[in-house]
């Protein structure tokens, strides 16, 4: 197999041919770093013939934070306050991937009050990212109602979360052993009164958006992304599943106490945007009825299984864990040498694989679909540099 | 100039601080968690921006005059944010919000990338701390901003803005003994010369 490297600037400014009869040009337009439909500080070289797209070029490093690097300095409790400015919409997640590493690692056991606890939080937060994207997803495609809709209800898990973890968005709630702090007290009745408060609001934004004829036009048969696509360029999560492909971490190999409850994985049949539009709608469901399975069954117990203090030695030996963000798999690799700090420390994150399918599925299309494509891609750049 | 004429432009510099003060447009420039919580306060219901006048969120540089810098920023970053800040017209201002833009935050040791403190790259007119901050402080941070151009910048000497005096009273303390001490210690540090900031090439010097 060849592998054919490029640069941007090879491909930029193509070697001159001979003059054809009808002189047409493509010609390059740049998406970013600075603009509002990337979600961030992700650049996207469009190489155009007229008004179509002929080939996209996603250029990184834009908000490189070396977080890899900086985890080799670091003790297996000190690298989880990075996760969190990883991917910032599912901190918990990324939180309980790396303590989930490294309690493997060091062979730790938790209690189930732990688990429940950490499922719970985590599908909480699932159904609060899921919200964001809804949001911003109107607001890219030019429906700024959505946009409040979407926030408005955003704050209520937040303002829950906060009370229990003590920050809005980086929360560095889960740490290997255990939890920072027990539950509130006040955690579970707001929970309950919040997926009555939802439920009906879930509807709502299905009668204001999903069936909007204009967002149905926009996304349907748009950025379709095949199964064999999908398994090639090594997207997870909702893309993937949009994809025909019914490939969960919480079903195929369970955490938590995810073997303990029932929920349904929604899988697209065309994958285009609208099924992965659908999907996430549909996950947010799941997750709350997952939460209405465990918020009356957690058990009593302990919420830290480790002293505080007590020093992390990883033992020597490579480490790999996956877990199901609200964007994929998020992959932890730990290579230890016995000491507390980890000797390489990798992140296989969701976004990174996610994005590539942008070079397949928006060639042939239009700017704007590529705007709804990104959007429903639902990238956090951060994750994608790191 | 006599008195009548140099009157009336002070009463001109009043009316049009006040006018700019009351009317900032942000750009929407977010590279990181920052970004979130600048959503949440500038657009979403619950922390309502536009009491302020500062919730017309311009997605280009040019129709902007407020850079909320949010969130980290990284070398390969520099030099498009400088090229946003030129792109703003004068009088532009800028808000920076998080660790990551005030010092490096999380990432000031053993990052490789990370610009420990966005001032090295763009004169910023106030710093709002946090880890992202939460809406309120990022509220209190535009209202700081609004006093300072209110107090500042006059005809005579653009870009000179004065910064408000925002400490809390400590107790043991007369109000007039502090407003004393602080007004004799702030007096020679109260005013930022943006043009100046501006020049600073500390960033260029560094080579990556």
């Amino acid at each position: 197999m060849s592998l054919e490297i490029r640069t941007l600037s090879e491909i930029m400014n193509p070697p001159q041919t001979a003059d054809s009869p009808l002189s047409t040009q493509e010609y390059f337009v740049n998406m970013g770093p600075q603009h509002p439909a990337t979600h961030g500080v992700l650049r996207l070289v469009l190489k155009m013939d007229g008004e179509t797209i002929r080939e996209v070029i996603p250029v990184l490093g834009y908000i490189h934070r070396s977080i890899e690097k900086m985890a080799e300095y670091l003790h297996g409790r000190q690298i989880v306050h990075l996760t969190d400015r990883m991917d910032y919409l599912s901190a918990l997640a990324n939180n309980w991937a790396v303590s989930r590493a490294v309690e493997t690692a060091m062979g730790v056991q938790t209690n189930p009050r732990i688990e429940t606890i950490r499922t719970l939080i985590c599908e909480l937060q699932r159904v609060q990212s899921h919200q964001l994207w809804w949001g911003v997803l109107g607001l890219d495609l030019g429906a700024l109602t959505s946009f409040f809709y979407g926030f408005r209800d955003r704050e209520e898990i937040t303002d829950i979360l906060e009370e229990t973890t003590g920050a809005r968005l980086t929360m560095n709630y889960i740490q290997p052993g255990g939890l920072m702090f027990d539950l509130h007290p006040n955690f579970v009745p707001r929970v309950k009164a919040f997926i009555k408060y939802f439920r009906p609001k879930l509807d709502e934004y299905e009668t204001l958006l999903s069936e909007n004829v204009i967002l149905q036009e926009r996304l349907r048969n748009v950025g379709v992304l095949s199964a064999e696509d999908a398994i090639g360029y090594g997207a997870t999560g909702p893309v993937l599943r949009a994809s025909g492909i019914p490939l969960d971490l919480r079903k195929q190999q369970p955490y938590g106490v995810y073997d303990q409850v029932e929920f349904s994985v929604p899988v697209g049949t065309v994958g285009d945007c609208w099924d992965r539009y659908w999907i996430r709608i549909e996950e947010m469901r799941q997750s709350l009825g997952i939460i209405e399975q465990l918020i009356d069954n957690i058990p009593d117990g302990k919420f830290m299984e480790m002293k505080p203090a007590a020093k992390l030695k990883l033992p020597a030996g490579s480490f790999y864990l996956q877990i199901e963000t609200a964007r994929g798999s998020l992959g932890v690799f730990l290579q230890g040498t016995g000491e507390d700090i980890p000797h390489r420390c990798h992140f296989r994150s969701p976004n990174f694989n996610n994005l590539w399918s942008v070079t397949k599925t928006a060639v042939g299309g239009k700017i704007a679909d590529l705007v709804a494509i990104v959007s429903t891609l639902d990238l956090v750049i951060p994750d994608v540099d790191r | 100039m006599t008195g009548q004429s140099s009157y009336v432009l002070t009463s001109m510099d009043r009316i049009m601080n006040w006018a700019r003060a009351n009317s900032l447009w942000p750009l929407a420039f977010g590279t990181s968690c920052c970004a979130i919580e600048m959503m949440m306060s500038s657009m979403a219901s619950r922390h309502d921006l536009s009491r302020f006048g500062a919730e017309v969120v311009r997605p280009t540089p040019r129709q902007a005059d407020l850079l909320i810098l949010a969130g980290t920023i990284v070398k390969r970053m520099a030099k498009p944010l400088r090229v946003l800040y030129e792109q703003m017209p004068e009088p532009r201002y800028v808000i920076a919000t998080g660790a990551c833009t005030i010092s490096g935050g999380p990432f000031t040791y053993n990052s490789y990338t990370t610009v420990r403190g966005a001032d090295e790259i763009i004169p910023v007119d106030v710093f709002v701390p946090g880890c992202p901050p939460r809406p309120e402080a990022l509220i209190y941070g535009i209202m700081t901003l609004q006093k300072m151009i209110k107090t500042g910048e006059a005809y005579g000497q653009p870009y000179q803005r004065r910064r408000p005096i925002t400490a809390a009273l400590p107790p043991g303390m007369t109000q007039a003994q502090l407003q004393k001490e602080i007004a004799e210690f702030l007096e020679a540090h109260a005013t930022i010369d943006v043009d100046k900031a501006a020049h600073n090439n500390r960033w260029e010097k560094e080579r990556y």
